[in-house]
């Protein structure tokens, strides 16, 4: 039995996402607990040090990237995304971010993701399912920048919107670079609105920029409907 | 309906400061921030930690976020695990990167020149 979210989308299209499924429905289950387990432990250990300053939420950069040449069907979101690690504090977020590549340097199809610790950069995620994310498309050359810009205003909560934020990702493809923002409640419009406008402050955007506001659900569709996959196999 | 409610009169604020806007351009640029400069940390939310962009930055250089991160996965040409040439390398990108940082307040020469761009 082929499950729709084993498959990595083949298109350009820049929806990073589109790229990562969850496993087998079997299979969730068993991951999310391990999960569950794992981030619980890892809570304990995330702390800020003495001394440095500490963040509202602890943190997780993950790493993802299509692998070039291997049949789509046979990727599944877990072979493809790699958790780098979580942080607590400002220090030990710099600790991460000066060892890793900057995004507008990375090769091929890949994407940053730092999202709170305990959500998954998947739409599935309890924490996600329900939500949505503005979408900013990039020409070449400003992704570092502005991806640095959004991931300091997440860290440092300038968005102001409580509990809403989840998480945001940095996506290089072929001939631009997106950013987005993950937020719980696409429905909720005076908090979509804020990190709009928040979004271009902190990013200083011209007036003129598009920006996309897209919900999960829809981002769902439109992976079933790439696929011809809608009910396929009994699922979603 | 206790008259006891009646007893209670209504006083003025204290100290309450008033600070008239004539201009968008005078409004702040933070949501955290009022017109009259002041730095709320209780948000609707509740107290929250908020850093700003400068503060974040000026983080960067204290020796402690200089540590490499323990159990830092090695991912070929994403993350750079401690070796000396990485980390000097690293640090020299950083210093470049640190020359643009412009205050949050007074940044509007400094971002735009950033966002030179068109999308």
């Amino acid at each position: 039995m082929n499950n729709k979210f084993d498959a990595l989308k083949d298109d350009d299209s820049g929806d990073h996402d589109q790229d990562q499924g969850s496993p087998k429905d079997g299979e969730k289950e068993k991951t999310e607990d391990e999960d569950k387990e794992q981030s619980i432990s890892k809570k304990k250990m995330v702390v800020p040090g003495a001394g440095e300053h500490p963040l509202q939420y602890n943190y997780s950069f993950w790493y993802s990237r299509r692998t070039p040449g291997r049949p789509a069907s046979t990727q599944s979101y877990e072979q493809n995304i790699k958790q780098i690690g979580s942080f607590a504090s400002v220090e030990q977020f710099w600790r991460f971010y000066s060892h890793m590549i900057r995004p507008g340097d990375l090769t091929g199809h890949s994407d940053f993701h730092l999202f709170k610790e305990g959500i998954k950069p998947m739409w599935e995620d309890d924490a996600n399912k329900m939500g949505g994310k503005w979408i900013i498309r990039l020409r070449k050359g400003l992704a570092s920048r502005c991806w640095e810009n959004l991931i300091l205003a997440m860290l440092g909560e300038q968005f102001m919107v409580g509990e809403e934020i989840c998480g945001a990702v940095v996506s290089v493809r072929f001939q631009e670079d997106i950013i987005s923002i993950w937020n719980k409640t696409a429905s909720d419009q005076s908090t979509t609105a804020r990190i709009r406008d928040t979004l271009r402050r902190v990013l200083n955007l011209p007036p003129n920029t598009i920006m996309e506001y897209k919900t999960h659900t829809d981002s769902i569709k439109a992976w079933e409907d790439f696929h011809g996959l809608v009910n396929a196999s009994g699922g979603r | 309906m206790s008259t006891d409610c009646q007893k209670t009169t209504a006083k003025a604020i204290p100290s309450t400061k008033r600070v008239t806007i004539s201009d968008a351009e005078h409004m702040p640029h933070d949501y955290s921030t009022t017109p009259g400069g002041t730095l709320f940390s209780t948000t609707p939310g509740g107290t929250r930690i908020i850093y700003d962009r400068k503060f974040l930055l000026g983080c960067r250089s204290s020796p402690v976020a200089k540590t490499p991160p323990r159990g830092l996965p090695d991912i070929p040409g994403v993350t750079s695990p401690p070796s000396k040439d990485t980390n000097e390398k690293a640090r020299k990108g950083e210093s470049l990167n640190n020359n643009n940082v412009t205050s949050p307040v007074n940044n509007d020469t400094g971002d735009d020149a950033q966002f030179e761009m068109d999308i």
